[in-house]
């Protein structure tokens, strides 16, 4: 095990340790699958700072679904990429099943992404494309080729499989993207404004898939939206609001 | 297959895609590069050879010269005859004289032969486009065309030959007539050094006007087929007699290679520009396919792909793109030397100048000698330059953050 990753940041007292659910000893239950503590995030903007985030504190269970919400500009999409450990937190601290999150090459096999412009690979067909995520933790032998053939049918692209992103409405391609995100059984799936770019009805259809094929294989989901009603179809609903989660 | 190898296999050639339009744009810049380098390679190469083989064929692959005139020539000969490299060995001598001819004056080397064992080293008579090389006789000559041409004579006529003894014989008061000879055949080699000012008798004559009595200035001598003319030399001079010394035709003609040589070198190296700029282009679209793909690079690094196999990624589709542009370039190439002569004679047909081209070049063939090791130093650089096309888009693409990538909509 390297030591510190540079997103890793110590606790800054026992308050924080305790809130974590982190090196508390015999615990029965398993540690949360995310756990935040007080993240704090700012940027510079010529020579002012703006402070996106003012500590945030989350925990999510193993399975359980979360939807934020909140204006745009309030920080939903940096949060996201904290908790993914893409970007680095100003302090405050973040662990992954109770650790502290990962390098990159581990990141592929604890969660899953879906973004709102899908970012598919335009090379590769949708198979290819749900292959690829697993491609990149291992060469993918006969039972990824299975488990990328049985996502694809779960999230009925069973016979487009072979079909280039730009052959797929984007309905068709944020479902491909649902199942790249989750081809490694991923313990966590963030979701940013997965139905930004899709009509109404198509974007009701992908939330319920989404959610469905999480409650199914047990993966907690972060959801960041701005519909309501998508939000209540989740088991937490959360704000983001002057750099808090409430 | 690690993934960023397939994805760069992907990118160049898309699932589903049947011609890869932008790929093939690169590729055939780099074929061009490399059909143009292996032809004219080729063909300079054929020149060297081709020269090559007029120098042997009128000169012997060795000579071995003697700093006074060698007396027991026979001898050495025999000598010479016993060698296992050695298949053919004739006396000859040379020197400079004065021809003159209705008026024109010129200055001529001339070779004497020994008609009894020329043939066996020289193949004269393969070049020889006028008259007969059988006229020749201790009265006779046989004039190059340049210095043909520089006398305006021609077979028949006769010509006179100022010898350095003549020169000589004048300071003791004495008078010596020029020889007067006749022209018996004209010949041309096919280039310009070996063709300038020659002339060739008989090596009676040759030994009466230098008045050489019965000694020769050297021995040429024809190797066994397949030997190396250095290291025969060599062995030459371990067994001759101090005062005879072996040299290669190489040796004779140093300078004379080293200019070809540089020439080629030259061609080469302006050449090898032509696949840079092909590198260029590569590095050009290879540049902009990570701008348009920024978005997709910034997932594979989210998904967990690192930097350097992003990187990695980008490098492999310049050595792809080089790769099947130097095969595509040798098969073009190859082809192309295939059909030269059919392009040559047509272009000569087309300007009516068979005749020309037959006379200029005594070969209607255009000539091509491909060297192993040209070929190499092609695949190699060109291999090189496009994987390095592909490291500034792949350092691009590396330095890339998976945030600001995806943030970039
Ligand atoms: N790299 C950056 N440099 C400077 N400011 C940034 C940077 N990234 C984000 N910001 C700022 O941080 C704030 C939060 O951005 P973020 O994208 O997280 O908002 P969001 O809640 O996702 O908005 P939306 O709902 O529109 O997606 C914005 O004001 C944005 O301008
Ligand atoms: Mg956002």
């Amino acid at each position: 095990m390297p030591d510190t990753p540079p997103n890793f940041h110590a606790p800054a007292s026992d308050v924080e340790r305790s809130r974590l659910n982190v090196d508390r000893g015999a615990v029965p239950a398993p540690p949360p699958v995310l756990a935040a503590a007080a993240l704090s995030k700012g940027y510079r903007s010529g020579d002012r700072r703006i402070e996106v985030l003012r500590g945030v504190d989350l925990t999510v269970a193993a399975g359980e679904s979360v939807s934020i919400r909140g204006e745009s500009g309030s920080g939903k999409s940096t949060l996201l990429h904290l908790f993914a450990g893409l970007d680095s937190p100003d302090t405050g601290m973040l662990a992954w099943e109770g650790r502290p999150a990962l390098p990159p090459e581990h990141r592929a096999a604890f969660l899953g992404l879906v973004f709102q412009s899908f970012y598919l690979i335009p090379e590769l067909d949708a198979l290819g494309n749900v292959l690829m995520a697993s491609r990149i933790l291992h060469p993918p032998g006969g039972a990824e080729r299975e488990r990328a053939q049985e996502l694809l049918q779960r999230v009925g692209l069973a016979e487009r499989g072979h079909h280039l992103p730009a052959q797929l409405s984007g309905g068709e391609r944020q479902r491909a993207a649902i199942a790249r995100a989750l081809i490694n059984r991923p313990r966590l799936l963030l979701a940013d404004e997965p139905t930004g770019n899709l009509d109404e009805k198509t974007g009701d259809s992908v939330i319920e898939l989404l959610l469905g094929l999480c409650a199914e294989t047990q993966t907690a989901l972060v959801l960041v939206t701005h519909n309501a009603a998508h939000a209540a179809k989740t088991g937490r609903q959360l704000f983001l609001h002057n750099g808090v989660l409430g | 297959m690690p993934w960023y190898l397939y994805l760069a296999l992907k990118q160049l050639f898309p699932t589903g895609r049947r011609f890869p339009f932008f790929t093939a744009i690169s590729v055939m810049g780099v074929a061009l590069g490399v059909m143009v380098l292996v032809v004219v390679t080729s063909v300079m190469g054929g020149f060297g050879s081709e020269i090559r083989r007029m120098i042997v064929e009128t000169q012997g692959e060795v000579q071995i010269k003697a700093q006074n005139p060698i007396d027991d020539y026979s001898a050495a000969i025999r000598l010479l005859d016993a060698q296992p490299d050695v298949a053919a060995a004739t006396p000859i001598s040379e020197g400079g004289v004065l021809v003159e001819h209705s008026k024109h004056v010129a200055y001529s080397f001339i070779q004497g032969m020994d008609l009894a064992t020329v043939d066996s080293v020289f193949q004269l008579a393969k070049y020889i486009y006028e008259g007969s090389l059988d006229n020749l006789d201790d009265d006779s000559v046989i004039l190059s065309s340049q210095l043909a041409a520089a006398l305006a004579a021609n077979v028949g006529d006769r010509i006179e030959v100022y010898s350095p003894l003549l020169i000589e014989s004048l300071k003791s008061d004495t008078v010596v007539l020029p020889r007067e000879v006749r022209v018996v055949a004209l010949m041309e080699i096919g280039h310009q050094q070996l063709d300038s000012s020659r002339m060739y008798g008989t090596m009676r004559f040759v030994q009466g006007i230098y008045g050489l009595g019965h000694s020769v200035h050297g021995i040429n001598v024809r190797l066994k087929p397949g030997t190396d003319e250095d290291a025969a030399a060599a062995r030459l001079n371990a067994v001759l007699p101090g005062t005879l010394r072996a040299f290669s035709w190489q040796d004779s003609f140093q300078e004379f290679l080293w200019v070809l040589g540089l020439e080629k070198g030259m061609i080469f190296f302006l050449l090898l520009i032509i696949v840079v700029v092909a590198a260029f282009s590569v590095m050009s679209s290879l540049l902009i396919s990570v701008v348009r793909k920024t978005r997709e690079i910034g997932l594979l690094g989210a998904l967990g792909g690192r930097p350097r196999q992003v990187a990695a990624c980008f490098c492999a589709q310049g050595f792809i793109i080089g790769l099947s542009g130097t095969v595509l370039g040798l098969a073009l190439g190859f082809a192309l030397l295939a059909v030269r002569n059919d392009i040559v004679l047509g272009l000569a047909r087309a300007t009516q100048r068979e005749e020309v081209l037959k006379r200029f070049y005594q070969f209607s063939q255009l000539p091509a000698h491909t060297l192993p090791g040209d070929v190499v130093e092609i695949v190699v650089f060109t291999l090189v330059i496009s994987t390095l096309a592909g490291l500034i888009p792949a350092w691009r693409a590396a330095r890339l953050k998976p945030v600001e990538a995806l943030r970039n909509e």
